[in-house]
């Protein structure tokens, strides 16, 4: 102890005449840090309702509720997050996971008011004072909770590819597809853009879990072609995915492909469900396409016996003849189908309903008949000249290719059209040895083909035309006319003709190309082919589109009352069987998918429409 | 650090080492010789700091694993004994003798677990809960949310909906006829 | 046990006096603020104004936060274990984490180290700030807590910036930390840390050269060498006994190693020498985080890839990771038993036998007046003994 320990603390006293380190609050404002985590917002229109930021909540402050002025409609829930701050704290978790970043904090963190109540509030819809504060916690750059990049899928190099009919897409391993599963949140957003509904978070988790078993009995409970859905499906799914909205969306298609190629195919009796009991009633179904072979199935499931008949020498309709061996191969397509067949369905092939076997012959065999024969007849060009030899019909093309027919397109190809036909008619002819040039009426980004075959054929060598209107096919002059044709086009640009509407294409005076090709393949769509419904069969046909009702049924034409579900057979003024239709020859998606669910509808339908009919 | 798991061993039947770092492993010891062992690591192998004991209740075995973790400062090695005691009848020696923190430990054993540490200071007073009538808290089989539940109401007026199921009632209720 | 009957007093040991008699008075100490301490309780025996016995009471700030871990994800704990120790919640982010990432076999990018050990630092300064307050205002000087206080509101403004958050930062999540350093941040960390260092100058000045508080706090509760093992003592209060220890020098986490700095010791081992021993880490805080500053990478990520957050399982196996903390040993012991949620996590505070054990024999034969600085002293957190 010395004099200093007397003296020192008199110290104090120079601070006396410092300014104080105090805020006066109300009168100075003391604003929250840029990264405060204050108060919630929301973007609203970019928030999905996925509900990602309610599961990751460790104290459950979040619901997610409807929210005026947001409906339910693909890819969004209508759903929007709530927050209680009698539980919340402040951790921003929910930011940090939010997969569409819409969700954020302000730095405002005084609110006073006298009723709790109002401490519990949907932010972005609720309007609030910091709503749209551009300060406040954000997910920091570079910074995510979920993973943003899709595993990548390995596929053969694409010079290596155009040289075979080898898979060009090698599917995942065990460690890739389970890595891929674990960018799922499970919000099930994408469940209602799948034409089947199935069960999507529901078979991710099995990946994830490494049950594999679980996983196909999840794909079969909608789906009985997971092989092939698992390579050409159209994939909306993945367009509704909200890990989609923040990056990559989850390679659905791809996980289903992992689970049904884990299986072999002696194992599924295993694992998936069978009839209980035999129902005693026949159905026939037309056409051996995935719409048609799905009806098959669930029909078999619930306990009847069907027979397809198929015109084709084999089974699968376009999922065979449409799509080239390198998107699905046929030892995949047989797999599905087989598993099919081993439950009992009869498929006659090679037997063509309308010449082979009349409609009414299989009305009066059958309890049902359930038609999904697809739209076989291919769109003509429509222009001069159509009538060339050397122009081609795109199915019929991709058809001969899958019967290994010679194709003799030539050297030098033109695709006309911008689908999937069109993209698998141009890699089919690249891998013929063409050179091959696609023409599309509009852009690129309007083109209905999937993204990835207009990014792989372009890979693999196809050159994209844009904007070209077909105006005429002549005959090549000389000693090569008959061989060689000469495709007569229009460059166009774009026009905004309507508000709101797309774009069309205007073709510019003069700007007139002319180019000589050995083969020129029409892919501008296809029709139906009804022409086995007679007039007699009194099945009522809209446009060339049968019509239907609730239960997949065709209405049958007025000749007395029509027959009423629900009322019994003998009254109705036919005695023969009821006539059911689904896939591409009803629906307007025109994909596996969708005709898949209709076969899955429809056998539902038919099951309903028969035990009605008996009781 | 392998011959410490070797002496160990000998002296004391146990076994399990596992080298979790390099400055920290874990043993398995039988519960009869929790006190010898922690005693003679004490005195004779330098792991003289307690650094905490706990309990792990791993219902499934019917056991408690007793965690005592002791740490060398010389070596700046951490050893972690493992003890199982059966669930049934979950007693063990008091170790408060070997350092005067650990009664304070067997007392949280016994309010948390139901572990008893016979002759260990306190042990039946109650530590951070007061009042307690139900089973104890760190037990697997007390379920804390049901107590939760039970104990304290929930603010009214909360409603969630889950994504899909509301989807489905809004876009397609059909598939479920 | 209810409240409203007399403790037992076990004989081994301890005092037991005859409260009839009339020469001793029962009182209770807390569980208001006894010191700057967090709510726990002493009930003291006094002769005159000298405790004779003492025995402790916690459970005021219980709020089962192991049992609320083994019903939430790995990744749900995250927000949850800071609230553990309040004024010193970084700790615990950091023991959950890298006993997280150990189980995971996750490596954390170096950035993300370097972030870690400067906001560990920072976390070291703004504790002690708040201890020192505590530190003069138990022996009566209410001036220094207004200074300290201050000076911690700087350093929390520092963490705002950083973290989004004054109290509880979130900031140290498994896998890394949640952001990099906002532009111009250093530069105003490095004037913080000025200003702090000036104040600490002052606070030396008029605390340590103080007569009241050196007749007060000079051979209050010493703490003999040979308790240290004995008792379980670790950090300032070890090692004002002598005893060089050191967490981060002694197990190297973090980027501890790669910094220059020598554990403070002391040896009078009273509760002057802890308080003056305390100030010295304080500088040695500010040293440390303009080393952190001067060291760190500038560029590169501050977050390794970790699983989804929803479903993250841990491999089965079991950990605990230790840190010096402001008190001591704070250390996380993590129990996987390969699920989505933690099967066991215990949490190791330094306090658990600082204010129990240590505290009931130290306060013994002081005078009451003293026992609010006697356990300020000791710089104990009852949050972390009750969990």
């Amino acid at each position: 102890m010395d004099i200093k320990d007397f003296i020192a603390p008199f110290a104090v006293w120079k601070r006396a005449f410092e300014k104080p380190f105090t805020v006066k609050k109300p009168i100075d404002e003391r604003p929250g840090a840029p990264r405060y985590r204050g108060f919630h917002i929301n973007d609203a229109q970019k928030c999905i309702g996925c509900g990602t930021c309610e599961a990751i909540c460790m104290n459950k402050a979040i619901d997610l509720v409807p929210a005026a002025g947001y409906a339910a409609k693909e890819g969004d829930s209508g759903l929007r997050p709530r927050v209680d701050y009698g539980r919340c704290c402040w951790c921003a978790l929910c930011v940090d996971v939010c997969p569409s970043g819409s969700l954020g904090m302000s730095n405002e963190y005084v609110w006073i008011d006298s009723d709790p109540e109002v401490f519990r509030y949907t932010p972005g819809v609720e309007a609030k004072p910091w709503d749209g504060s551009p300060l406040g916690y954000r997910r920091a750059e570079g910074y995510r909770l979920l993973e943003e990049q899709r595993v990548e899928m390995p596929e053969l190099d694409y010079k290596e590819a155009v040289q075979t009919f080898l898979e060009l897409v090698r599917g995942y391993s065990r460690q890739q597809a389970e890595k891929e599963a674990d960018r799922c949140v499970s919000c099930g957003v994408c469940i209602a853009s799948c034409p089947a509904h199935m069960d999507i978070p529901g078979y991710i988790n099995a990946v994830r879990e490494g049950d594999m078993q679980n996983g196909l009995r999840l794909l079969y409970e909608t789906n009985p072609f997971p092989e092939a859905c698992g390579r050409i499906c159209t994939h909306r799914c993945e367009e509704a995915c909200a890990i989609g909205t923040g990056g990559d969306p989850v390679a659905i298609r791809w996980l289903k492909r992992y689970i049904a190629d884990q299986v072999e195919l002696a194992d599924y009796g295993k694992v998936l469900p069978r009839a209980e009991a035999d129902s005693g009633k026949k159905i026939a179904v037309v056409g051996a396409g995935p719409g048609g072979l799905s009806a098959a199935y669930y029909l078999a499931l619930l306990g009847h016996s069907v027979t397809v008949f198929e015109k084709d020498s084999e089974a699968g309709g376009m999922l065979r003849y449409g799509i080239p061996e390198y998107r699905l191969p046929y030892p995949a397509l047989d797999k599905d189908i087989g598993y099919i067949e081993s439950l009992g369905v009869k498929i006659e092939r090679g037997t063509a309903v309308g010449s082979a076997v009349a409609l009414a012959e299989l009305r009066s065999r059958f309890d049902a008949v359930y038609l999904s024969t697809g739209l076989p007849a291919a769109y003509s060009l429509e222009v001069p000249g159509d009538k060339h030899p050397r122009v081609l019909d795109g199915v019929a093309v991709l058809a001969a290719a899958t019967r290994g027919e010679p194709l003799g397109l030539g050297k030098r190809v033109a695709v006309v059209g911008g689908g999937n036909v069109a993209m698998d008619a141009a890699r089919t002819a690249l891998r013929n040895g063409a050179a091959v040039d696609i023409l599309y009426r509009r852009r690129k980004e309007d083109m209905p083909a999937d993204p990835d075959e207009i990014r792989e054929a372009i890979a693999e060598g196809a050159s994209l035309v844009e904007k070209a209107i077909p105006l005429e096919v002549r005959d090549a002059a000389g000693a090569i006319a008959g061989k060689q044709a000469l495709f007569v086009w229009n460059e166009a640009r774009m026009v905004q003709k309507e508000d709101g509407k797309r774009p069309v294409p205007e073709a510019i005076p003069g700007a007139v190309h002319e180019d000589p090709y050995d083969s020129i393949i029409a892919a501008i769509g296809q029709g139906p082919d009804l022409s086995f419904i007679g007039e007699a069969d009194r099945l009522e046909l809209r446009r060339f589109k049968p019509v239907v009702d609730g239960f997949g049924r065709i209405a049958e034409a007025a000749a007395g009352a029509a027959a009423e579900p629900g009322a019994p057979a003998s009254a109705s003024p036919s005695k023969a069987a009821a006539v059911f239709a689904g896939g591409d020859l009803v629906n307007d998606r025109k994909d596996a998918i969708s005709a898949i669910a209709d076969g899955h509808h429809a056998a539902q339908g038919i099951d309903r429409w028969l035990d009605r009919k008996g009781s | 650090m392998n011959e410490l798991a070797e002496r160990l061993a000998r002296r004391y039947d146990a076994e399990g080492w596992h080298e979790q770092r390099k400055d920290l492993a874990s043993i398995s010891i039988p519960a009869l010789r929790v006190r010898d062992v922690l005693a003679w690591l004490r005195d004779e192998e330098g792991y003289k700091h307690l650094s905490f004991i706990t309990a792990i209740d791993n219902i499934e075995r019917g056991v408690f694993t007793l965690t005592y973790t002791v740490r060398n400062h010389d070596t700046k090695h951490s050893l972690m004994v493992h003890a199982d005691i059966i669930r049934e009848n979950p007693v063990v020696d008091s170790v408060h003798l070997l350092w005067e923190q650990a009664w304070t430990y067997q007392r949280e054993l016994k309010e948390w677990f139901g572990i008893d540490c016979p002759g260990s200071p306190r042990k039946d007073e109650e530590f951070v809960l007061e009042g307690w009538d139900q089973l104890p808290m760190m037990r697997r089989d007390f379920d804390s949310l049901a107590y939760s539940n039970a104990t304290y109401a929930e603010r009214p007026g909360r409603v969630t909906h889950d994504p899909a199921a509301y989807m489905k009632a809004q876009l397609y209720p059909e598939a479920d006829q | 046990m209810k409240r409203d009957r007399m403790p037992y007093i076990p004989p081994a040991e301890r005092a037991t006096p005859d409260l009839d008699s009339g020469k001793y008075l029962l009182m209770w100490q807390g569980p208001q603020h006894p010191g700057i301490t967090g709510n726990m309780s002493l009930r003291l025996v006094i002769e005159g104004d000298t405790v004779v016995d003492c025995e402790t009471h916690v459970g005021y700030l219980h709020r089962g936060f192991e049992k609320l871990m083994e019903r939430r994800s790995w990744m749900q704990n995250f927000p949850l274990v800071c609230r553990i120790a309040v004024p010193e919640p970084d700790f615990n982010e950091y023991c959950y984490a890298a006993a997280l990432e150990e189980l995971s076999g996750i490596q954390i990018p170096e950035k993300a180290v370097w972030l870690r050990t400067f906001s560990l630092e920072l976390m070291r300064l703004a504790s002690y700030l708040m201890w020192i307050g505590g530190q003069a205002g138990s022996f009566g000087h209410g001036t220094i807590i207004q200074w300290s206080a201050t000076m911690r509101d700087y350093v929390l403004d520092l963490f705002e910036e950083l973290t989004g958050g004054r109290i509880y930062h979130m900031y140290i999540i498994p896998g890394g930390v949640r952001g990099d350093v906002p532009a111009g941040y250093f530069k105003h960390v490095l004037e913080v840390m000025d200003t702090v260092q000036k104040n600490l100058d002052d606070i030396e000045l008029v605390m340590y050269h103080n007569a009241v508080f050196k007749l007060r706090a000079e051979g209050l509760g010493y703490i003999p060498p040979d308790w240290i093992d004995r008792y379980g003592i670790t950090g300032p209060n070890a090692r004002a006994a002598g005893i060089k220890r050191d967490l981060r020098k002694d197990l190297g986490y973090l980027a501890y190693p790669q910094l220059e700095f020598q554990p403070v010791v002391g040896s009078k081992s009273d509760a002057f020498e802890r308080a003056r021993l305390r100030l010295q880490e304080m500088y040695q805080c500010i040293d440390l985080i303009r080393q952190c500053i001067d060291l760190m990478p500038k560029e590169g990520p501050f977050r390794a890839k970790t699983p989804n957050p929803l479903y993250w399982k841990v491999p089965a196996g079991e950990t605990y990771v230790a840190a010096e903390c402001t008190r001591g040993e704070y250390g996380f012991y993590v129990v996987s038993d390969g699920s989505e949620k933690p099967r066991r996590v215990a949490v190791r505070g330094p306090s658990y036998t600082h204010a129990v054990s240590v505290m009931e024999r130290l306060v013994r034969g002081v005078n009451i007046a003293d026992v609010a600085g006697l356990m300020v002293s000791l710089h104990t957190y009852p949050p972390e003994i009750e969990r």
